[in-house]
């Protein structure tokens, strides 16, 4: 099936829609609390809403990002109603910068491997603020509650062909929400990718119904 | 008293989001909508139609809130521009006052904020008339 008929069949245009909007309004809270942490203006795109069958998630992510070749992932898993992955992928020299950013070069003469350490410390905190205020604004504007595994780098510095296979089964199919972001400091951009699987369409579909219902 | 807003432009590139503002504005004023999916649409509606009030959004195809905004203070300096925004990043909202917005509303909107901020641009008009 192409992937606009799979399109129509898991999410009609107005859900699509009401994800795109939540999923910017949900952005915007968790740049704004990255910007309440480190003296920064996150700039923010258009949010985009793609259905995927879950083989195709790895080149799909894999095409989206080949403009930057040297990559660290960072993932939280999120269990609610609404469940699934929150990828955060930044270029693989941002964990330098944002040592900078936030004010910690002081800091780097703890360790042995003081800068890659703290690097990866600082872009795992960046992942987990940014996803924790995204997916928090979603569950809360979808009246749902949700948990989360601590942040997890699972990609560090390597080519942008080496992202993991999706953990979706075969036969599911995958939202994926994706924003892409830059600081207006240094030269750090990147992705969030959002992937929830299929056992959380229905409920999704529901709540984005009862979500529009207020405005009607 | 003469009320001094009749015509509304709506300028967002979420339809959703443009029939979410539209929910909160009072039906029974009579207002006249216009709508438009991104800057430079909003800057040619708004040369056409004159609107007495724009609501704009920030993050957009084509062309952002930020440019719309510069460009339709250059066409009329005294234009009323509420921002209604998801960036709520203080950068963000300092930058829109400084290019010339009249306020800036936080999305998701509330009925109350969006009725206080009709009423505030009222009052900007009238000292403007």
């Amino acid at each position: 099936m192409d992937v606009k008929k799979e399109k129509e069949k898991i999410l009609t245009d107005e859900e699509v829609d009401i994800l795109q909007e939540i999923m910017n309004i949900a952005f915007g809270q968790a740049a704004s609390d990255l910007a309440d942490v480190i003296d920064i203006h996150v700039i923010l795109s258009v949010p985009f809403v793609k259905i995927l069958q879950a083989p195709e998630l790895p080149d799909y992510i894999r095409d989206e990002i080949r403009d930057i070749c040297n990559i660290s992932i960072i993932e939280q898993k999120f269990l609610g109603k609404f469940r699934g992955n929150a990828l955060m992928v930044f270029p693989s020299h941002a964990g330098k910068e944002l040592i900078a950013l936030f004010g910690l070069e002081e800091n780097t003469h703890i360790d042995a491997d003081p800068v890659e350490t703290l690097g990866r410390e600082t872009l795992m905190e960046v992942g987990n603020i940014m996803i924790g205020a995204c997916i928090g604004k979603l569950a809360e504007l979808l009246k749902d509650s949700v948990t989360y595994s601590p942040p997890r780098l699972i990609i560090e510095n390597h080519p942008c062909d080496t992202i993991p296979d999706s953990q979706l089964a075969a036969d599911d199919s995958a939202i994926v929400l994706k924003t892409v972001f830059s600081f207006d400091k240094g030269s750090i951009s990147g992705f969030v990718f959002l992937v929830t699987s299929h056992e959380s369409i229905q409920w999704l579909k529901e709540a984005l119904r009862k979500f529009i219902e207020q405005y009607e | 008293m003469q009320k001094m807003i009749r015509k509304i432009l709506i300028v967002d590139d979420s339809p959703i989001a443009r029939k979410m503002l539209k929910s909160c504005i009072p039906r029974d004023q009579g207002y006249e909508f216009h709508e438009a999916g991104d800057g430079r649409e909003a800057v040619e509606k708004f040369r056409e139609i004159r609107p007495d009030v724009t609501f704009m959004d920030l993050t957009m195809p084509v062309m952002n809130g930020y440019e719309a905004i510069e460009e339709i203070i250059r066409i009329d300096p005294k234009a009323v521009i509420i921002v209604v925004t998801a960036d709520i990043q203080v950068k963000a909202v300092t930058k829109v006052m400084k290019l010339g917005a009249h306020m800036v509303l936080k999305k998701i909107l509330r009925k109350e904020d969006v009725e206080d901020a009709l009423l505030k641009a009222e009052d900007t008009l009238r000292k403007f008339s």
